[in-house]
């Protein structure tokens, strides 16, 4: 009986353990029941004014958390994110805030309240969107699938990598319909 | 200068005067013809000018639509894609929706690039030196404009309103009222244009509406004197005829009275016993046979030229011999000619053909000729009767001449063209008291022109005259057709 109750411990914490976030594996293949979700690299995009083309996870990290305020050359730093629930938001919150949506809020808070931080986030609906708005905003950064970035907009290598490269860090699940 | 030297002279003079003539009539007779035929080329050369005018305000039409009217829709088309651009930027500042404010950057955006595309437009069509100035500063300032728009609206999306509005207070009112200033510019160039080419267009329409007056005043004007003119020439041949009839009468009354005079005197004396004797009595009978003659003669030539007066009267034609002809001239004539003491020189080109004719007209009509030949022919007293061949008109053929030649006053160049008329009497030969009816050359023309053929005078003055008949020959196939000559069952009627 002691052994079954073990038994069936350990089979439950392997099945927790492959059904936790964090460890899919990219993969181009179809998905299957067996296999994880194909994957593809999240940019990371800037206005094509900003003369920042390479940031550091750290640097990455401080500046989705609203730590860092400001450009090299002066310019303020506006903060596009998709909208709660939205796979590539899922994958800067968890590879790159390392928080989860509640943690972000209350982090978010706090700044404000403090004054730490100046501007909340900018909440878009669409990939599109984000992409006009840091066309449009010469400040602004934010992130997209590759497949969704044009020349209206510049990738920063993260941690010297391109989306491209084989070490970078961010990728986003491709699901049917994304 | 031998004699045929002279003779072609005349010959030349012959064919020289009467086309002189004829073309004159012809101005005469058809006076309202050239008249309309002025009036036409006139009305066709200003309508030439007319169509040009109208031509040249279409194409300025055209000109003020392609270029003034288009120019000034896209300049409205840009005015109001300019504010179209602003007013999507501040719309963008009514919302904190970032996804909106999206959507109204992006409305401006596009409001911009047609805006940007017009000036890009307005520039390559630029032509003047202030199109290309005004051009190129309205371009300075719309990209000046738009690089502070792109500030606004990068403020309006980073969420920083306050710094949105004093950016556009600044720098976007002003810079976005030089564009207004630039295209309000551009409309007044067009606008200027537009006026300037419809000044020409109505100049053009002004200048035509003149030379259309101008036209139809000439042509009224024209249309007037023409029918003054028609009624005035008729007025003046009536008032010509009238005259005329009226000398005839009195010269034909004159004619008649002197012979009726002589026959009553001869009457009376041979009624109160004057006449006594066997001679008195036959001189006397001479005398009445010489005036009755002559009284009929003159009846007889008003009673033909009555009946040639509608031109049908109707002749027997037959070949005839010119010989023929002129034998019958000269026994007709003999005692008149003989009678005045005239010498006559009688000339025939042997071997001439046979001509086709009445031989009692043609008598007539050569016997006026001899009888003018010897009223007007005094000074020289000689007549020339002369047949020979000629050439006919236009290359139709050979034709006979008979000509009746005097050494006498002869007649003006400006006489000759009135000289057939009917009732005609110059004025010279009335002041020297030559009588005359003025019927003679009239009925020998009609006479000529009845039979095919036609009559020509060569004239001076103091010298002479020559007056010609034109006989057309008869033609071989005819002839040998008609077996020999003069037979009656030849003849034909005309």
């Amino acid at each position: 009986m002691g052994r079954l109750a073990s038994l069936l411990i350990l089979v439950g914490l392997a099945a927790l353990l492959f059904a936790a976030p964090g460890h899919e594996v990219a993969s181009s293949g179809p998905p299957g029941p067996e296999q994880t979700l194909p994957t593809q690299p999240l940019a990371i995009v800037v206005n094509r004014s900003n003369s920042v083309d390479d940031l550091s996870s750290i640097e990455l990290r401080r500046v989705f958390l609203g730590e860092r305020s400001h450009w090299p050359n002066g310019r303020r730093i506006t903060l596009v994110m998709r909208e709660p629930g939205e796979p590539e938001r899922k994958t800067i919150l968890r590879d790159v805030c390392q928080m989860n949506e509640s943690e972000l809020k209350t982090h978010f808070l706090h700044g404000l309240f403090t004054g730490e931080i100046l501007v909340s986030p900018k909440i878009l609906a669409t990939s599109v969107g984000v992409r006009k708005f840091v066309f449009n905003v010469p400040g602004a950064i934010g992130y997209l699938r590759l497949s969704d970035v044009d020349n209206t907009v510049k990738i920063v290598r993260v941690d010297e990598y391109l989306p491209e490269d084989k070490g970078y860090k961010l990728h986003v699940e491709v699901r049917p319909g994304n | 200068m031998g004699s045929s030297a002279k003779y072609e002279a005349a010959q030349s003079q012959v064919a020289l005067v009467p086309t002189v003539d004829r073309v004159l009539s012809a101005v005469l007779r058809h006076n309202a013809t050239l008249l309309l035929v002025l009036v036409f080329c006139a009305v066709a050369v200003v309508g030439v000018f007319v169509i040009r005018d109208l031509q040249t305000a279409n194409a300025e039409a055209e000109s003020i639509y392609a270029v003034s009217v288009q120019g000034l829709r896209q300049i409205g088309e840009l005015q109001f894609d300019a504010q179209e651009t602003r007013r999507a930027t501040l719309y963008a500042l009514t919302t904190n929706d970032s996804n909106l404010q999206l959507e109204y950057a992006d409305q401006s955006r596009d409001a911009d690039r047609r805006v940007t595309d017009g000036i890009a437009q307005y520039m390559h069509q630029a032509k003047l030196p202030a199109e290309v100035l005004l051009a190129g500063r309205l371009t300075h300032d719309w990209a000046n404009y738009l690089s502070i728009r792109d500030e606004v609206l990068a403020s309006i999306l980073e969420g920083s309103t306050k710094e949105a509005v004093s950016l556009d207070l600044s720098g976007g009112v002003p810079s976005f009222e030089r564009v207004r200033q630039d295209l309000n510019e551009v409309k007044r160039s067009y606008d200027d244009q537009a006026s300037q080419r419809l000044a020409s267009v109505v100049g053009t329409s002004r200048r035509s509406a003149v030379r259309l007056i101008g036209i139809l005043g000439f042509t009224f004007l024209l249309s007037s004197t023409a029918v003054w003119a028609i009624q005035r020439s008729r007025m003046l041949s009536a008032i010509q005829l009238a005259k005329l009839q009226m000398e005839f009468v009195a010269s034909v009354s004159h004619e008649l009275r002197t012979p009726l005079t002589v026959l009553s005197s001869a009457a009376d004396n041979i009624a109160d016993g004057l006449v006594e004797g066997k001679a008195d009595l036959k001189k006397y009978g001479t005398v009445l046979q010489n005036q009755s003659r002559q009284m009929s003669g003159l009846v007889d030539q008003i009673l033909l030229f009555a009946s040639t007066e509608d031109r049908k009267r109707r002749y027997v034609l037959q070949p005839l011999e010119v010989t023929q002809i002129v034998d019958a001239l000269e026994t007709s004539t003999h005692a008149l000619t003989q009678g005045a003491g005239f010498a006559v020189e009688r000339q025939i080109e042997p071997g001439l053909p046979q001509v086709m004719g009445d031989l009692s007209a043609l008598t007539q009509c050569l016997q006026n000729l001899v009888g003018n030949a010897v009223k007007y022919g005094s000074p020289g007293r000689w007549i020339g009767l002369r047949a020979f061949r000629g050439h006919a008109e236009h290359g139709a053929g050979e034709e006979v001449r008979i000509s009746v030649s005097d050494k006498g006053i002869g007649m003006d160049r400006s006489e000759i063209p009135h000289i057939f008329e009917p009732f005609y009497r110059s004025p010279r030969v009335n002041a020297m008291q030559i009588h005359g009816t003025g019927l003679g050359l009239s009925l020998a023309t009609r006479i000529a022109e009845t039979l095919g053929g036609r009559l020509s005078v060569v004239s001076e003055l103091s010298v002479g005259s020559t007056f010609t008949l034109h006989l057309p020959v008869v033609e071989r196939e005819r002839l040998e057709m008609s077996g020999v000559g003069s037979q009656p069952n030849s003849s034909k009627q005309t």
